[in-house]
């Protein structure tokens, strides 16, 4: 029994590890598969949005959220978890934006939101997340994809998949992806990742896409016009399922 | 006992008190040339926050031909203003000519000093050949330039450095033209009518040379 | 005071107790990045602690979001810094003038509990600011080269602290412009008031 559960708060063994983290990463690899692509003019993140029963309304659900205008994320693993990161990543993101006048940028959101996580691994009376994130930003630097883990752990990726089909993903972002790729190329690239460990057929209501940034990206900053981050509407992204078909 | 102890005495005296004063805002100026002079004031009258009239003069040409620009309280300065205008015509009638600017100086001042227990609200500059600024209870001084008002403070360090050239170390003092004057006169009153919501409307102009005194009259905003 | 492609900002050097003069060497203008400056007019106390507080939160900035400041987000710091102690403010009025990124000019000026002021042309505080008002109203124009800005900040200033009995006893002038910036001192009238 004391071998496979700990209940107590996060404390090393023996070995040097911290058991809860392990579990925790454990609860995200069950999680759906989620992929997320960083392209020369954006970035866009996926997943699938698979309901346990047919009688959930699935149009209700969803896993891809906006943080601040030029900031959205996506998550594997626990949904309620998610949710409470979600609020607290938007949170911080006004208390920037009340401060500075203006939105954070993609790397200093990101830090606020590891540093959450890591706060959920040392502090008593609470357990680690069991989620990993995406997150997509676009700021001054340009476009950005950061993956988050529930140790607190973060990077800036190229390309990353998180969840239960996440090794095959990631093998096939790695024959997909260049430096060259756009975004609307990204996005099929996403969708046809999210197709190799698909289990039935994909359609417009079972996954669901978040994008930002997109076409001539220097001309938009210079006109001072704000990039801004976006879900894919249903209709959307049934057009680029046409186009995959 | 409870009863006894809420019975307090609740009279209090009735305070009364006679403010015969209100500030009426504007701003005057007046510059003296070669052989000429010019005195200028806006012709907004306020009280607060709203405005009595927009032409509303409060510079006067004197029947000696002296210009007498007083800001302040509108009814001080008008009574004023006539209380001046008749003593220039009893020293006409008594003396058998008019009265000369330092006279007429000296006559406001002590004029002004005779109310000085209940003084005229009135800061006046008075122009002719000569420029004299007062203070409301008749301290007054001779200056090339002066402004008074509710835009002094806005007015007087630009005439300072228009006029006496001051902290320019290198410049030379040329005698100003009175094209120069005026224009330097307009934009006083246009800039301080951007920043004093007191100022504006329009600026009557007295320019006072050898032949006479010439009035005129330029807009200004009026918001 | 906004130019082409530049920047000015400008104080006085006198600090005073009321009608008394305790130093005329108190500069009231710092830098918070090479192309940032801003000025605090107040109480002295106040005006040294918030430049130490900001030059602190500057360098945080920098650290933590490896870039530099720009002269916008400064100002909404500024801002935002006042407005937290707004039940016990600090007695400083700043502006702030500086070119961002893509060397636009940027100035603006905040009361002492952070209400900011986006002006396009010149900004003012502080005790002489009825007479640097008049004075800017009359002899700023819109793009002013480098030298002409400083001749007219310089000449606005020093008119306007020679009519105010609590300024004067010098003046700093800054100009920043893409290249540098140019700090020149100036002499004004050395005594307290003009009667």
């Amino acid at each position: 029994m004391s071998d496979r559960y700990n209940f107590s708060l996060t404390t090393f063994s023996p070995a040097g590890k911290l058991g809860q983290i392990e579990h925790a990463l454990q609860a995200v690899s069950q999680g759906v598969t989620s992929v997320g692509i960083r392209a020369n003019n954006g970035v866009v993140i996926a997943t699938e949005k698979k309901s346990a029963t047919p009688l959930i309304d699935d149009t209700t659900i969803e896993k891809v959220s906006l943080i601040c205008d030029n900031v959205g994320l996506v998550y594997s693993g626990m949904g309620p978890d998610a949710r409470v990161l979600v609020n607290k990543a938007r949170k911080e993101a006004q208390k920037y934006k009340r401060v500075y006048g203006e939105n954070p940028p993609a790397m200093v959101l990101v830090r606020e939101i590891a540093n959450i996580m890591q706060e959920y691994t040392q502090s008593g009376g609470v357990r680690p997340f069991g989620v990993s994130l995406l997150v997509a930003g676009f700021d001054e630097r340009g476009p950005s994809l950061y993956q988050v883990d529930p140790s607190g752990t973060y990077f800036a990726w190229k390309a990353s998949a998180i969840g239960k089909n996440m090794i095959n993903a990631k093998t096939f972002l790695e024959k997909r992806f260049n430096d060259e790729l756009e975004l609307e190329d990204a996005v099929h690239t996403a969708i046809l990742t999210l197709k190799e460990g698909f289990e039935g057929e994909m359609t417009e209501n079972n996954i669901e896409i978040g994008v930002i940034g997109g076409g001539d990206v220097a001309v938009q900053r210079e006109a001072g016009t704000a990039v801004q981050f976006h879900r894919l509407s249903p209709v959307e992204v049934k057009d680029y399922l046409a186009n995959i078909a | 006992m409870e009863y006894a102890t809420q019975h307090r005495a609740t009279e209090q005296a009735i305070q009364h008190r006679f403010d015969p004063y209100a500030d009426n805002g504007g701003t005057i100026l007046a510059i003296a040339g070669e052989d000429f002079c010019v005195v200028a004031g806006d012709t907004r009258q306020s009280e607060g926050y709203s405005i009595n009239s927009r032409y509303a003069p409060k510079v006067f040409k004197m029947k000696n031909n002296v210009v007498l620009a007083n800001s302040g309280f509108h009814a001080d300065g008008v009574t004023l203003t006539k209380r001046l205008n008749q003593r220039i015509e009893w020293y006409r009638h008594a003396h058998e000519k008019d009265m000369s600017a330092p006279a007429f100086a000296q006559m406001l001042a002590t004029t002004l000093y005779g109310r000085r227990f209940f003084p005229y609200y009135s800061f006046c500059i008075v122009g002719r050949g000569m420029v004299y600024g007062y203070d409301p209870v008749g301290s007054y001084e001779r200056y090339q330039c002066r402004a008074a008002g509710s835009a002094q403070n806005l007015v007087q360090p630009f005439l300072d450095s228009q006029i006496t050239l001051n902290g320019q170390k290198d410049a030379q003092p040329t005698p100003l033209s009175l094209a120069d004057v005026l224009c330097i006169v307009k934009d006083a009153f246009t800039s301080a009518t951007e920043r004093d919501i007191y100022t504006g409307d329009y600026i009557e102009l007295h320019i006072i040379t050898r032949e006479g005194v010439e009035t005129q009259l330029h807009p200004l905003k009026k918001d | 005071m906004v130019g082409k492609n530049c920047v000015a900002i400008a104080s006085d050097k006198r600090l005073g107790m009321q009608a008394m003069t305790i130093s005329t060497e108190f500069p009231k203008v710092f830098p918070a990045t090479e192309r940032t400056y801003y000025g605090l007019a107040g109480l002295a106390t106040d005006v040294q602690t918030m430049s130490e507080l900001l030059r602190f939160k500057v360098n945080m900035y920098k650290m933590r979001e490896e870039r530099t400041i720009q002269p916008k987000t400064f100002a909404h710091m500024l801002s935002s810094t006042l407005y937290e102690r707004r039940f016990g403010p600090y007695f400083t009025e700043p502006v702030v003038a500086g070119l961002d990124d893509k060397n636009r000019p940027f100035i603006c000026a905040m009361d002492l509990i952070g209400c900011i002021n986006f002006a396009k042309d010149f900004v003012v505080c502080g005790t002489a600011s009825p007479n640097l008002y008049g004075m800017c109203e009359s002899l700023w124009e819109p793009d002013l080269e480098p030298e002409d800005l400083f001749e007219t900040i310089s000449q606005a200033l020093i008119s306007a602290v020679d009519r105010d009995a609590l300024s004067g006893w010098g003046a700093v002038v800054h100009v920043i412009t893409p290249e540098r910036v140019v700090t020149r001192t100036l002499k004004t009238r050395q005594a307290v008031c003009l009667c």
